[in-house]
């Protein structure tokens, strides 16, 4: 006993893993102190010392300025702390205790998302009606960071969201994949500003959690490519790519933090080729939750989870489909505001976590358990991406014309600048993704949301045939943002 | 009753000044040249006196006709009588026999009441002059009528919208007609209080800005907990009770505002006192300054407090709290608006003064 305590003391204190680790914590640290001296370093110190002020007689340190009461800025109390104020602005309410109780609102609930015997899914009686989220699905949206603070989740008692056309589309295409693994709906989401691209993934999100999936999000692309997280290279037999251990630590943190009760429930089937040693039968939880404490790790735990979740499921080994989805993927279809060594702009798919994602949309990485990969555009932040552009409305009007409604098309779909350069990478991830545009709401669905904003007290007019029709027409034809702006939000 | 006069009113309207300026001939009234020879219009083009306005009973047809409503019957004229009760000058200046006819038509109408013998009223009044007698001065005594602006209004003006007119079995619109005033007149397409507050936030033209930052507080005021009145500053009289506020953000804003608001400002009359002292008078305010001047004092509140996060709803977080501060009683707008009132009271004597009457009287 005593000897296995010197051996311990003995070692030194700091191992080699433990020394990358703490080089790594230097941009934490930056971040809460301004950096005083290196982080290790034998060197004496060896600067001047700052001159001090010298004191003469008749002047003073204090200001020149004539001491009025208008001179001095008053201050009250203490100033916030270092990150409070952008914790405030990034702050996610989700409740108004004002807000009245809504009767009769349902939760989605996995009874809703099953499919009937005629084959159309339980959810598709429910289009135009406002659906509430559990406690437990709250909870994992919140892990994913799928609600944003722009949305007025605050004005209300609880989070519930309208189900429309749209949606239930994609609980049937997740019900599809559940009876058949190689239907995989692969979509971009893309439309106007407020058309409700990002609730839609958080419908998503919700439906898949409701059908124990495991969920994946990246909640803005923005963040993967602006170069605020740190980066380090990695050679591959494909060519040099960027890793972003932080980043790659966040997201597997939200992963496990999202799908906490199914990862506990599953475990490794295999051995990875990791640089540390990890108990075989360790649950998928464990170990996601391992790579996001510590950001050294967290590539190689990164691959090692994707490799288990995309082991074909057998009778030993169990594993749920994966709905995967990324929010503002306009941002990581172009070059990146990184740089490489020879100080050249890097792509954005030559990011790690891009070029992983960008895989799993194009097709090119399957789902062999099933699953659904979503990306929606941004319109209020929107990034110059003219391959995509180009690439989307292609999708849409060819998807259109093979529907009857070609002849309300333009004939010719756009075209390409034959002076411009494609984007061969982007245009090869996007090509055969099918094309998703939201518009405006249909009137019944217009209807069932502005009474739900009846019934939470937060709009007081009788909601009537004629107020609907004036409010989806003020709304663009029913765009949802549009509705909600000119009901709730901006009305006096 | 006398028989009725009825004279056929005819009064066509100038032709418009715009015709005149037309390319047809046109004689003025000083010109010399063949003073007996009338203009005449060239061939196919209009004569100057040949397109007039519609005469006012064939307008109003016109328009009744549009509005599903029964018009002037054109074969009989208007009497002069339903022309006048429009306009009050013509009125004043009508004929000795048509006033002392209509005169008696009113008195006929008014003391028609106290010709029924039962002497019951249609309605009762007694809970109306019980609440006379107990003046309610607990916030928690809510007279809706106080605030104009409350949700009531809203209801009403979103239901006119579409609730058929009462005439619903008589042929009408396919589609009942909106309620136009709430639509068309962009005055009064919003509440007051709002309007003027967010003007009064305004700053270098951006309404944009302003209006967003007025949403900002009404949301937050949505979203925060109900106030607790304080015991010592007495708010509106009739105010609601504290939790109806938050679902009603601009009652909400509307009492804060109207609470603090001061009755009267100081004017300093520059050597009314004498010996070089300026005189206090107190001038009693309208209800828009006695507002702008709150909002005037809240808004000064609200620079020195200071910003708790980032952002540009930072300002308007502000506001709505500084307004709640007012509601709670907390705020420091409260010591203006008293001081305002003492002074205004102890130079209440100043009130009869007069300049250039020879001083005071």
């Amino acid at each position: 006993m005593l000897l296995a305590q010197a051996i311990t003391q003995m070692a030194p204190p700091q191992c080699l893993r433990c020394l990358r680790n703490s080089l790594q914590l230097v941009e934490h640290r930056s971040l809460i102190q301004p950096p005083t001296r290196a982080a290790f370093s034998t060197t004496s110190l060896l600067s001047a010392k700052a001159a001090q002020p010298r004191k003469t007689a008749g002047t003073s340190n204090k200001s020149k300025t004539l001491r009025l009461s208008k001179n001095i800025r008053q201050t009250a109390g203490k100033p916030p702390a270092r990150g409070e104020r952008k914790a405030v602005r990034k702050r996610i309410v989700l409740s108004n205790t004002n807000a009245l109780e809504v009767d009769g609102l349902q939760d989605l609930t996995a009874d809703k998302l099953a499919r009937h015997s005629e084959g159309t899914v339980a959810l598709q009686t429910f289009t135009g009606q406002v659906l509430g989220f559990s406690d437990e699905t709250v909870d994992a949206l919140r892990a994913l960071e799928s609600f944003k603070p722009t949305q007025a989740w605050s004005l209300f008692r609880r989070p519930a969201s309208l189900v429309r056309k749209e949606t239930a589309a994609l609980a049937n295409d997740m019900a599809d994949t559940e009876t058949d693994t190689s239907k995989v709906a692969r979509k971009m989401v893309f439309g106007e500003k407020g058309s409700g691209k990002s609730v839609l993934l958080l419908q998503a999100h919700a439906m898949a959690f409701v059908k124990d999936w495991i969920v994946v999000h990246f909640p803005e692309g923005q963040d993967l490519t602006i170069a605020h997280s740190a980066y380090e290279p990695l050679r591959t037999p494909n060519g040099r790519i960027y890793v972003q251990p932080q980043y790659t630590a966040k997201l597997l943190l939200s992963i496990a933090n999202a799908n906490q009760a199914l990862l506990s429930s599953l475990q490794l089937s295999r051995d990875h080729q990791l640089p540390f040693s990890v108990q075989s039968n360790m649950s998928l939880f464990r170990f996601a939750e391992l790579g996001g404490r510590d950001p050294t790790i967290a590539w190689p735990i990164w691959q090692a989870l994707w490799a288990e979740l995309l082991t074909p499921a057998t009778k030993a080994v169990q594993r749920p489909p994966v709905l995967v989805t990324m929010d503002g993927a306009d941002q990581v279809m172009r070059v990146s505001a990184y740089l490489d060594p020879e100080a050249k702009p890097v792509h954005a798919h030559d990011l790690a976590l891009v070029r992983d994602f960008a895989n799993l949309l194009s097709g090119r990485t399957q789902l062999p358990n099933g699953g659904m990969v979503l990306a929606a555009t941004c319109a209020s932040n929107r990034a110059a991406s003219p391959t995509l552009d180009y690439c989307l409305s292609r999708t849409y009007i060819k998807q259109e014309k093979a529907s009857n409604a070609w002849h309300l098309l333009p004939l010719r779909g756009p075209s390409w600048d034959p002076y411009q350069l494609k984007d061969a990478r982007v245009e090869s991830a996007v090509m055969n993704v099918s094309a998703l545009k939201l518009q405006g709401l249909s009137k019944d669905e217009a209807r069932g949301v502005l009474e739900y904003y009846a019934k939470s007290g937060v709009l007081m007019n009788a909601v009537t045939d004629g107020f609907v029709s004036e409010k989806w027409s003020l709304a663009g034809h029913g765009v949802i943002g549009e509705l909600e702006k000119g009901t709730v939000r901006m009305r006096f | 009753m006398p028989p009725r006069i009825t004279p056929l009113v005819l009064r066509p309207r100038l032709a418009s000044t715009a015709l005149r300026a037309g390319p047809g001939p046109f004689r003025h009234i000083a010109s010399k040249n063949n003073p007996d020879k009338l203009p005449e219009a060239p061939k196919g083009q209009p004569g100057p006196n040949t397109q007039q306005q519609e005469h006012v009973s064939e307008e109003a047809a016109k328009m009744a006709k549009i509005q599903g409503q029964e018009g002037p019957d054109m074969n009989q004229g208007t009497p002069v009588q339903d022309i006048m009760k429009e306009e009050k000058k013509q009125r004043d200046q009508a004929p000795e026999v048509l006033q002392q006819q209509m005169n008696s038509k009113q008195q006929s109408s008014n003391t028609k009441p106290s010709t029924n013998p039962g002497g019951s009223r249609s309605f009762s009044t007694s809970i109306r002059r019980r609440l006379e007698l107990q003046p309610s001065t607990s916030p928690s005594d809510f007279n809706p009528a106080m605030l104009s602006s409350l949700g009531g209004a809203n209801l009403s003006a979103g239901s006119s919208l579409d609730t058929p007119t009462a005439t619903s079995n008589q042929l009408s619109h396919k589609f009942p007609l909106p309620a136009m005033d709430s639509i068309v007149n962009k005055a009064e397409r919003y509440d007051p209080v709002v309007v003027q507050l967010t003007n009064f936030m305004m700053r270098d033209g951006k309404k944009s800005v302003a209006q967003r930052n007025m949403s900002v507080i009404l949301n937050t005021l949505r979203t925060s907990p109900a106030p607790t009145y304080s015991a010592t500053r007495a708010l509106l009289p009739g105010a609601p009770p504290a939790s109806y506020l938050p679902l009603h953000p601009i009652a909400y804003l509307t009492l804060a505002v109207d609470s603090v608001a001061p009755l009267m400002r100081i004017r300093s009359q520059r050597g009314a006192a004498g010996g070089g002292v300026a005189l206090q008078i107190p001038v009693p305010l309208g209800l828009r300054q006695r507002r702008r001047t709150a909002f005037m004092w809240i808004l000064d509140a609200v620079n020195k407090r200071q910003n708790r996060g980032s952002g540009r709803d930072m300002f308007p977080t502000r506001v709505a709290n500084e307004i709640i501060a007012v509601v709670e009683g907390r705020s420091g707008v409260w010591e203006r608006r008293m001081a305002v009132h003492r002074l205004a009271t102890t130079s209440r004597a100043n009130l009869n003064f007069r300049q250039g009457g020879g001083g005071r009287r």
